[in-house]
Order: C-alpha cells, then sequence, then structure tokens
C-alpha cells in the first residue's frame, strides 16, 4: 500500500477537505485522514443514523457536507477514515492506527486542518454525569437527530448557545431555561458583524425569535456556579453577574460551553510557532497570507490555527491547499494568484463576522481567580483549584511542574480540558514571570487504543536491539 | 561564598547538596531549569537489580533500602512501592542470557534466583504462560519519578540549602582557594564544587579543559491509561529492553530502553514510531492484559553514559575542589547512596565504598576526544 504523498492533510472538515481538494485538483498526490468515519468534520459532520440521514430540513451545514463528501468521492484524493494520527515528525512522518494496525505515512508537505475543542469554565460539580458540552449537544444533535435528557438547562455563551436551544426546540425539547453569560449590549454590538454574512444573520435571529415566541426563560448576564446531584444532575445554581443572585433550576441535563480552543497538539510537536491570543482561543499558530506557519513544508489551515469558524476555514482550507499545490511546482505563481483572489477576498468578509462570533465565545479568563478552592479543575486526575495553590505553595512555577506535582493533565485527555485553565490560574499568581504556561507536547495526542498499535504481530520479530551492559 | 555550590539540579546534585548541607555545609544549588525535570524526573523509576550493572549491585542494595525508608531520611513521599520483580525468557537465546546475567548479578550480591515458568506464574498471575523461565528477585520496587523534584525540593528547603532554578551556570573558573560560577546576572563563589550536570557533564567539564565523552542516550516510555489490576511485580525481559509496572493508581509504564531521537545540543528529544510500537509489542506480550488498555502518553528522557559504562563520581583530576557525580547506569536506583558515599568524601571523610574515579576514562595516552567525530560515538559499547 501507498503510504508516500506528495502531501498529507490532516483533519477532514470544512479546512482539510478543501484543502485536500484544491491541492488533488492542481494534480498533487494528496491523503486525507480523519478519525471520523466519514468527512465534514464537527460542523458538516455526517449523519450516523437512519433518522439523522433522512432528516434533510433546510440544514445548511449538512448541505455544504454533503457537497464536500461528494466532492471528495469524485476526486483523487486518497481519504484515510477512521484513522486517527498520533504522532507527527518533521519532513513529515505521521503517525496513525486504525483497525488495521499503526502505519507511517509521508509526504514532503502537511497541512494540518484539526478543528478545534471545546472549554468549559470550571464549576462545582461540572464533572457531575449529565452534564455536557454545547459542541457535543451539535455533533449528537447532527449525528443521530437526538439530544440526551429531558429536563435540560442551557448554558455558556457565544452563537453555539443559541443554536443549541433552538434545535433542541425542534427536537420537541423545550429547554428548562438558558443562561447566557453575555449582556444583550455584547449581542447588539455583534450584530453588526454578523450582518457582514446576511444568510447566518438571519438564521441567528430566526432562532432567537423562535426561543422568544417559544416563552423560554433566558438568564442574560447569568452563569451556572454549581451542578447538583450524585450519579445523575439534579439541578444547576445559576447566579446573576450583576446582581449576585442565585437561584436553583432543577434540571436532569446541563449544556455548557465557554468557547472553543485550538486542538493544536500536532502544530506544537512540530515546533510552529504560536502566539497567545485569547479571541482566537488561547493561541494562535503563526501563519502567512498563504497559510505558511514558521515549519518549512507545514501549512495551517481551520480552527486547529486558531478560532475562526466553520465558513472561514472552508476558505483557508483552500488557500492553504493552493499554497501547498504552488510550493510543490503544480501551480504557477500566475495560476495561484488567480485561483487564490476568491477565496481570499470571500475570507476577508467572513472574517469580520467570525470576529464578531468570537468575541461572544472568548473564554472568561477574568473568572478563572474566583473559582472556589473546592472546584476540580484536571476532571481525569480530580486535581482541584486547592491542590492546584498548594503545589504553587510548594514552589510550582510552570505547568509542567504542576503536572508533576498534581497529576494535572496525566489523565486520558492529556491537558486538554484542563490546560488552559491551569495556566490561567498560575499565572495569576505569577503575574508576569514570563514561565511556561503550556504543558510539553507529547505523543501520542489522543489516546490510542493498544490493539490497534500493536497490531498483529510475532514476538520474533520484534526488533529488539542490543541488550544494555551487564 | 558558599561552602558548596551543586551544578545540576537531578538526584545526584540534589543528594549531594541534601547531604552536605546536613553535614554543616553552606550548599547552594544550580538548576538550569526546574530541578528533576530531565533523566531525574522522566526516568521510569524502576527500583530494580536486574537491570543493574553488575559493579553497581553493592551500591544499588544499599540505595533500595534508602528509597525504602525515604520517608524517614528524606522526609518526604516519592511514592516508593517494594516488590517482587521478574525477568523473563521466551526464546532459547534468551534463557542463555538470562542465566548468564542473573549468575553475575548474584555473584555480586544481588539476591536473584532463576524460576520455572510455574514458579514465575504463581510470583505473577499475569504473566504470559508461555515464558520458558524467568530470574527472581526479591528485592525489587519502583518510584514515582515524577515526584522526586517535589519531594526533594521540600527536603532541601528544609535542609538550608539555597535552591536556584532556572539559573543556567555557564562557566567555572579558579580563582585562588576558591570558585568562581558564572551565571546570566552575576557570579557566585564557593570553596568547592560538584558538577552533577547528566548529560551535559561533557561541556561542564570542558570549563576545566578536560575532555571527556559522554555518549546521551534518548530513553523513551509510555504508559497507559488508569486499569484494573492487571500486575504485581516490576517485570523485565533477559535483554533489560522491558520495563514494566503498574502503579497504584493503576496506570502501567512501560519503559526499558528503547531509544527515541534527539541531542544534548538543543536539549530536544522526541519518541521514535518504531520505538513505541516495539516497545507496546514486548509489553502486551509479557502482560496479555495489557491488551486491553490505551496509552495516553510517550515521553523520552536524556541518560548520560561514559565510554566504559559505568559511572564518573569522585574528585576532577587536576581541579582539588572540583568533584562530579553522573553517567550511573540505572543511576536513579543508585543515586542517594553514591551521593551519600561522594558526601562523605567532600566533607573530608572516608566513603563507605569506593568512589568511580573519572581518571580511568583520561588515560594520556588517548588521542583528544572530539565529542563530534562519530569515531568517537562508535566506541561506546
Amino acid at each position: 500500500m501507498t503510504t508516500a504523498f506528495d502531501l498529507l492533510v490532516i483533519g477532514a472538515g470544512p479546512a482539510g477537505g478543501n484543502a485536500a481538494l484544491e491541492a488533488a485538483s492542481a494534480g498533487l498526490t494528496v491523503a486525507l485522514i480523519d478519525e471520523g468515519t466519514a468527512a465534514g468534520g464537527q460542523v458538516w459532520r455526517a449523519p450516523r443514523t437512519a433518522q439523522a440521514t433522512r432528516n434533510r430540513t433546510q440544514d445548511p451545514d449538512r448541505t455544504r457536507g454533503d457537497d464536500l463528501r461528494a466532492r471528495l468521492a469524485a476526486s483523487s484524493v486518497r481519504v484515510f477514515p477512521a484513522t486517527q494520527v498520533w504522532d507527527a515528525r518533521p519532513q513529515f512522518h505521521i503517525s496513525c492506527v486504525s483497525d488495521d494496525g499503526a502505519q507511517e505515512l509521508h509526504a514532503p508537505r502537511l497541512i494540518l486542518a484539526t478543528g478545534a475543542i471545546e472549554r468549559v469554565l470550571p464549576f462545582e460539580g461540572w464533572t457531575t454525569p449529565g452534564v455536557f458540552g454545547l459542541a457535543a449537544a451539535t455533533a449528537v444533535m447532527k449525528s443521530e437527530k437526538a439530544l440526551f435528557g429531558r429536563d435540560i438547562v442551557i448554558a455558556g455563551q457565544g452563537p453555539l448557545l443559541i443554536a443549541v436551544a433552538a434545535k433542541a426546540l425542534d427536537l420537541g425539547l423545550r429547554p428548562r431555561a438558558i443562561i447566557d453569560r453575555s449582556h444583550r449590549g455584547d449581542w447588539l454590538r455583534a450584530t453588526a458583524g454578523f450582518a457582514r454574512v446576511p444568510s447566518m444573520l438571519a438564521t441567528g435571529a430566526r432562532w432567537m425569535s423562535r426561543l422568544a415566541l417559544a416563552g423560554i426563560p433566558y438568564h442574560r448576564r447569568s452563569e451556572v456556579i454549581r451542578a447538583n446531584g450524585d450519579t445523575t444532575l439534579r439541578s444547576v445554581v445559576i447566579r446573576d453577574l450583576g446582581t449576585g443572585a442565585t437561584r436553583e433550576i432543577e434540571a436532569d441535563t446541563l449544556y455548557i460551553g465557554n468557547g472553543l480552543t485550538s486542538a493544536d497538539e500536532l502544530h506544537r510537536l512540530l515546533g510552529a510557532a504560536q502566539t497567545a491570543d485569547l479571541l482566537r482561543g488561547g493561541y494562535r499558530t503563526t501563519r502567512d497570507d498563504r497559510c505558511r506557519s514558521s515549519v518549512p513544508g507545514l501549512y495551517i489551515a481551520g480552527d486547529g490555527g486558531g478560532v475562526y469558524g466553520a465558513l472561514p476555514s472552508a476558505m483557508q482550507g483552500k488557500i492553504a491547499g493552493l499554497s501547498a499545490a504552488c510550493d510543490h511546482g503544480a501551480l504557477c505563481e500566475t495560476q495561484f494568484a488567480a485561483q487564490v483572489r476568491g477565496p481570499q477576498r470571500k475570507l476577508r468578509r467572513l472574517e469580520t463576522f467570525a470576529d464578531a462570533s468570537c468575541r461572544l465565545m472568548q473564554f472568561p479568563q477574568d473568572a478563572t481567580p474566583r473559582m472556589s478552592p473546592q472546584t476540580i479543575v484536571c476532571r481525569c486526575e480530580d486535581v482541584s483549584r486547592a491542590d492546584i495553590e498548594k503545589a504553587m505553595d510548594d514552589g510550582a512555577r510552570d505547568l509542567n511542574q504542576l503536572k508533576h506535582f498534581t497529576r494535572l493533565g496525566m489523565g486520558p485527555c492529556q491537558g486538554r480540558m484542563c490546560g488552559l485553565t491551569a495556566a490561567a490560574i498560575l499565572s495569576h499568581r505569577h503575574a508576569g514571570s514570563g514561565t511556561d504556561t503550556r504543558l510539553t507536547p507529547r505523543s501520542p495526542v489522543r489516546p490510542v487504543e493498544m490493539t490497534q498499535l500493536i497490531g498483529e504481530f510475532d514476538y520474533d520479530d520484534i526488533p529488539v536491539p542490543k541488550p544494555a551492559p551487564l | 561564598m558558599y561552602d558548596l555550590a551543586v551544578v545540576g539540579g537531578g538526584i545526584h546534585g540534589a543528594s549531594v547538596a541534601l547531604f552536605a548541607a546536613r553535614g554543616g555545609m553552606d550548599v547552594v544549588l544550580l538548576e538550569a531549569g526546574a530541578l528533576a525535570r530531565q533523566a531525574s524526573g522522566t526516568n521510569a523509576g524502576t527500583l530494580t537489580m536486574q537491570m543493574t550493572r553488575a559493579a553497581l549491585i553493592p551500591y544499588a542494595l544499599k540505595a533500595h533500602e534508602m528509597w525504602v525508608n525515604a520517608p524517614q531520611w528524606l522526609g518526604h513521599d516519592v511514592g516508593v512501592v517494594a516488590c517482587d520483580g521478574l525477568s523473563l525468557a521466551f526464546t532459547e537465546a534468551e534463557e542463555k542470557l538470562l542465566s548468564d546475567r542473573a549468575g553475575a548479578r548474584s555473584a555480586a550480591g544481588a539476591p536473584i534466583n532463576l524460576v520455572t515458568s510455574a514458579e514465575a506464574t504463581r510470583i505473577e498471575p499475569g504473566v504470559n504462560p508461555t515464558i520458558r523461565m524467568a530470574s527472581h528477585c526479591a528485592i525489587d520496587g519502583y518510584a514515582n519519578a515524577y515526584l522526586t523534584g517535589l519531594a526533594y525540593r521540600r527536603a532541601l528547603k528544609d535542609a538550608g540549602v539555597t535552591i536556584r532554578e532556572y539559573t543556567p551556570v555557564t562557566g567555572l573558573a579558579a580563582s585562588g582557594t576558591r570558585f568562581e560560577l558564572r551565571l546570566p546576572d552575576q557570579g557566585i563563589t564557593a570553596a568547592q564544587v560538584v558538577l552533577t550536570g547528566g548529560v551535559w557533564l561533557e561541556p561542564m567539564l570542558r570549563w576545566l579543559d578536560i575532555r571527556l565523552p559522554i555518549k546521551t542516550l534518548v530513553n523513551q516510555l509510555s504508559v497507559t491509561e488508569r486499569t484494573g489490576p492487571v500486575m504485581r511485580t516490576v517485570l523485565g525481559i533477559a535483554s533489560g529492553l522491558l520495563s514494566l509496572k503498574q502503579f497504584p493508581h493503576g496506570t502501567v509504564v512501560i519503559g526499558g530502553g528503547w531509544q527515541g531521537e534527539g541531542n544534548r545540543e538543543t536539549g530536544h528529544h522526541r519518541t521514535t514510531h518504531a520505538s513505541t510500537v516495539g516497545n507496546a509489542r514486548l509489553a502486551v506480550h509479557a502482560i496479555p492484559a495489557l491488551r486491553n488498555t490505551r496509552l495516553v502518553r510517550s515521553w523520552t528522557g536524556f541518560e548520560a553514559e561514559t565510554a566504559d559504562a559505568l559511572p564518573i563520581v569522585g574528585p576532577v583530576p587536576g581541579h582539588p575542589g572540583v568533584w562530579v557525580s553522573g553517567s550511573v547506569h540505572s543511576g536513579y536506583t543508585s543515586a542517594p547512596y553514591i551521593a551519600h558515599c561522594l558526601t562523605q568524601a567532600i566533607l573530608g571523610r572516608a566513603p563507605e565504598m569506593p568512589l568511580f574515579p573519572m581518571d580511568r576514562l583520561l588515560a594520556p595516552s588517548l588521542p583528544e576526544a572530539d565529542p563530534f567525530s562519530p569515531e568517537q560515538q562508535r566506541v561506546h559499547p
């Protein structure tokens, strides 16, 4: 089987899918790797169940996803579905696993289009069963056309809040309340940016009015401060950020999200330069206007390099694909310039929209110091705010020390959920000290099933090196 | 001015600093990064005799006792668990290797004996029943290496050692009867100096115009997510290329000296595809229940090795007052005791057990060592 290509693309969402298509149509041999069973990523996710497949109700994300999947099927792109990348080495050797075992793919150029992951501002009881992410809710609705829970509360911030609430209503699930960190003014300010993409503004307005008509209680400038329950969720306690007044709402399911952050493990493993950027989810991977990173041959597209959203990501993907093709010599500068003009123009228009959306989703960094001592920060290893404070008392000054002192970030998520939150706590204590507030990137970038990693093997074929000296 | 400046905050440097301070010296410990974040914090924590060089067995036995009693002398917990150790043979060649090695280590004082596969399965019910035989050692165990920095930091503070992290030393020069150490801001002076820089001992010794090649090994390790009990011993194979143990919290650490890639000049090191897969296969072959786990993290760390793969511990020839300690194969196990012996010498007493002077590696007839010459690299075992 071929394992060498002109270009590898990791992530088959709006960015990666379009990048692969552009490069392939310029003549490059392209491998497109994705852990999902079908291309589309999170936002253009393919339906999984028959019920979800039948549901063709005017969902533009579904239409865009179906179009992407059809174009990929008709192209020369070699798609590796259900394939999980666990390591990347320079000049590019990509380690991945699938049901066929572990293998390495190779190409002189690599486009990372790894997408985003959701952030949650920890609160007491956020690890109670029945508490889910907002992005998780959209993923389940797209693939299953269903949502867990009967008495649901939807909380957090940004456009996802409204989208999930409105779509839940479509499924016949009436949210008991919507808890929004933002002010009405925040939304009004965002409207100017949203207006740059009228169809999206119209969709948002339709969702808003649908929720208002249904009379769903909407708590502005409020946050969830506690989830009550043990094996299942019983209620959530919310607090008005202005008055400080609290109230309890009975619920068996809470969907909550505080914005997105880049899934940039591979970017960091490969040593691509980054800049701190709260608006873009925490860190943004440096790229030029052709999506080239600081590492030669490495291109960055989509939310994995800084959060912009699905539509700008698709344009970045096209630009990255054309850029890789041009650097490869498959397109001359003139052809590149002609083909890249459209995507670049659209991207500029979409960026204003993206900025408005990202501002609403921006993680409430200044809220981390208010977290109570018993709040769990690292949910894999049950490390609380108080444990982190104690480790800092013991002299932990950087995030790797914090990890060693507390086991924070040593569990299955490897710090993806807690790393930035712990860093905010660390920076609050050691403001301006310039110590390292990120964990050293390590492979595997996601947990790897041992059976997939080892595949089929004979003991005698294990290449055991020369024994150590006696 | 300090009585003693220790350059390098790994397990060797931290132990020497601790014992010297308790011996009455005014000590500063200088570390380029954070304490015990290189080899001393990233190794597998195995406290075993079965991967220890025969010449080091007497030291490792003493050190094992120290580790088990760490709460008494260190005062803080590094999660030490003492348990049985098994080294396995799956092939005829491995049986031969196992009996040779068990014999040599046993002659050096380690309580190692060969056992049948049935006996081995009794000792470790989780083991692959196709083993042909095993060597058993009742003195084995492990520490939580990542806790080393925290435990030593607390002990060093209690002992009054001045800890200076993120303080790279860039030079060392004699000035009369004292030594000046160059730091990024301003230098410090000390009556005596100990170099405990691990793989960076080679560039450190060059400050004194001593050229002594130190090979840089890049050892890689992996860990599974927490899982139910799958094993109760420290497990290896005859060649020494597997070390396997399950920690009380349920994770299984897979090591054994499989090589990653990297170099000390850049300080970067990383795992390789082949080593990750090979090491995992060996682990699953030894403990079949590991098949049902997930690997959550792999990492690498440097290990220092001299030309004869034996330690350099003792005075630096031609520079009275300067000492060195490092390149101890399976150094984590033996470090506290070796540091104890070296500190006795620094305090002007006779060490309990002989040190490992570096003079043997500096024979004047040898051509000058060039660390970057490929020929030089090939000399090492």
